[in-house]
């Protein structure tokens, strides 16, 4: 059954037709990428999605429910939770209180198991025993790390990460991709996510999605994307296609 | 942890055993005068700081509040000759009716919108204060309001009291998940709404709170003067109460009281220079904000607190 399904969805910025005529649908239990270079309308998508910004035209379906004209904490509710591109933890709080804000919202969650609940997290995204740290201390990796720990927080049954691996050395980049695929296998979470780091990004989802121009130009396995022709043209240019022979040497 | 909180009980209860003392100790019926005053102040720097401080909104007309639920207490008691424990509850229901007008259709914005409407709500209310004369007694106000307690010690005790209660409510919401969300608000509303929170919801009822806790000190305040005028409306008071609110530490909720106090204080013992006391009073408080822009009152204590922590 289809999670997600998004239909004809159309944004215009002015004269700048951000996202135009989308459609794609992801499954339940699915990892998601989407490729596209600067300014494909990759993050717009997102503020589409999770109700920042309002579509022009086109559909939303997530769970059976439409999405359009829904404000962003309810659609939070309904089980979608995405991180942002640039790190926004809440300065002049904890660690642990950070992830406990991100599970407040949700109805219903039990508030007197919080603190234990936002410890298990913590640690099981690499942040044992920093609980107690101001986010200011921590490194960018970790803020990475917390971020994805308050989207859990949540207990989302979409996750929407944007740029995960940003500014993170390929250690990190391991531990994080590693981190996704355990919760993809041990809770059946479905993941979307926007990259630019292709190497563990091609590793690590099972279909992409590439946009350019606000537009879809193809669909597939990473596979079969990394030879369409459409992907070599717009993503890495004429005559780089040598670039995209092996994903790994990306 | 424990320690901690066993320091901070004994910090609020040593606090308190003085407020109550000093009056005992030195009877003059003048330094009951400026500690009632100050404990009222504190109750408006409390509640100014549990919306403003923690959500980071800052609303420049804190008087608005105040005023209405002077005038609110003040026209029950002498039109209608309701006693001031009624005028209090009626006081608070007036200034949360004036914190959703505002509130509802500014809060939702981003930007200055809030802190703007707030401030022209005060000085329209003055204005208006003004131009119905007739009825609100124009610049002389409403004069001839009951005293709530007769006794003058009793009445300090009972504002003390309040002072206390309105403290500690605000601090034991300001310490609870509520209170977590309303800081995470001032840190990045967007990230609020992804994790499912009504940012809006949150400020609007915070406002709300922090309207009544100083509708009531505005009833309290009248009852005290045993008359209200539009000067309770001054943009002044307003900007005083904020300034209390640095002096103190904001976001800390008990700070705030402190620095009201303080503040107070310093502006009576500077009588004596005459001329010189507002020279004097502005040049100390720039010295506390330049040199502690955390404020005075709430870092003084955690350094306290962190030494004793140690010891024990």
């Amino acid at each position: 059954m289809n999670l997600l399904e998004i239909e004809a969805l159309d944004k215009h910025f002015g004269g700048l037709h951000a996202v135009r005529n989308v459609s794609f649908t992801v499954a339940k239990g699915e990892i998601v990428g989407i490729l596209g270079p600067n300014g494909a309308g990759k993050t717009t998508l997102y503020n589409l999605l999770t109700g920042f910004i309002a579509a022009d035209g086109g559909r939303i379906v997530f769970n059976g429910r439409e999405l359009r004209g829904m404000v962003p904490h309810r659609i939070a509710r309904l089980g979608i939770s995405r991180t942002f591109q640039l790190c926004r933890p809440f300065v002049g709080m904890t660690v642990l209180e950070n992830v406990i804000v991100g599970a407040l919202g949700t109805a219903g969650v039990d508030r007197a198991g919080l603190d234990e609940r936002a410890r298990t997290l913590l640690a099981s995204v690499g942040l044992a025993g920093k609980g107690s740290l101001g986010v200011d201390v921590l490194s960018y990796g970790d803020q990475r790390r917390l971020e994805i720990a308050r989207a859990l927080a949540a207990q989302p049954t979409l996750l929407l990460l944007d740029e995960p691996f940003a500014g993170l050395g390929s250690g990190e980049i391991a531990d994080l991709a590693a981190l996704i695929r355990r919760l993809h296998a041990e809770q059946g979470l479905t993941v979307i996510l926007i990259e630019h780091k292709l190497r563990e990004f091609m590793r690590l989802v099972q279909r992409v999605i590439v946009l350019d121009f606000g537009a879809v130009i193809a669909q597939g396995t990473p596979e079969q994307v990394v030879q369409h022709p459409a992907v070599i043209e717009a993503y890495v240019g004429r005559g780089n296609e040598a670039f995209l022979e092996h994903p790994d040497a990306a | 942890m424990f320690t901690g909180k066993r320091v901070d009980l004994a910090g609020a209860a040593a606090f308190v055993a003085m407020m109550a003392v000093l009056p005992l100790v030195f009877t003059s019926r003048y330094l009951i005068g400026v500690l009632t005053v100050s404990a009222i102040y504190g109750i408006w720097a409390v509640s100014w700081d549990f919306m403003s401080g923690l959500t980071g909104r800052e609303n420049f007309g804190h008087s608005l509040f105040i005023g209405v639920g002077a005038y609110t207490a003040g026209f029950l008691n002498t039109l209608l000759g309701v006693s001031g424990w009624w005028g209090i509850p009626a006081a608070m229901a007036v200034a949360v009716v004036f914190a959703l007008v505002i509130g509802l259709p500014t809060l939702r914005l981003k930007g200055p919108y809030f802190a703007l409407a707030m401030l022209s709500g005060a000085v329209i209310m003055q204005r208006l204060m003004l131009i119905f004369w007739e009825q609100t007694g124009g610049e002389e106000g409403i004069n001839g309001i009951e005293p709530l307690i007769r006794s003058q010690l009793g009445f300090y005790y009972f504002v003390l009291g309040a002072l206390v209660v309105v403290t500690l409510v605000l601090l034991a919401l300001a310490r609870s998940h509520w209170g977590l969300v309303l800081r995470a608000i001032r840190g990045d509303e967007a990230t609020c709404q992804a994790a499912g929170l009504n940012v809006t919801f949150y400020k609007i009822a915070s406002l709300v709170i922090s309207a009544a806790c100083a509708g009531a000190g505005g009833a309290i305040y009248a009852h005290y003067q045993l008359q209200v005028s539009p000067q309770l409306f001054a943009v002044v008071t307003s900007i005083t109460i904020i300034t209390m609110v640095y002096v103190g530490g904001m976001a800390s909720i008990y700070g705030p009281v402190g620095g009201a106090i303080l503040l107070v204080l310093l502006t009576e013992l500077l009588r004596n220079f005459g001329e010189w006391r507002l020279m004097i009073y502005s040049c100390t408080l720039i010295l506390i904000l330049f040199f502690l822009p955390n404020g005075l009152i709430a870092p003084t204590w955690q350094r306290i607190r962190s030494r004793l922590g140690r010891r024990t």
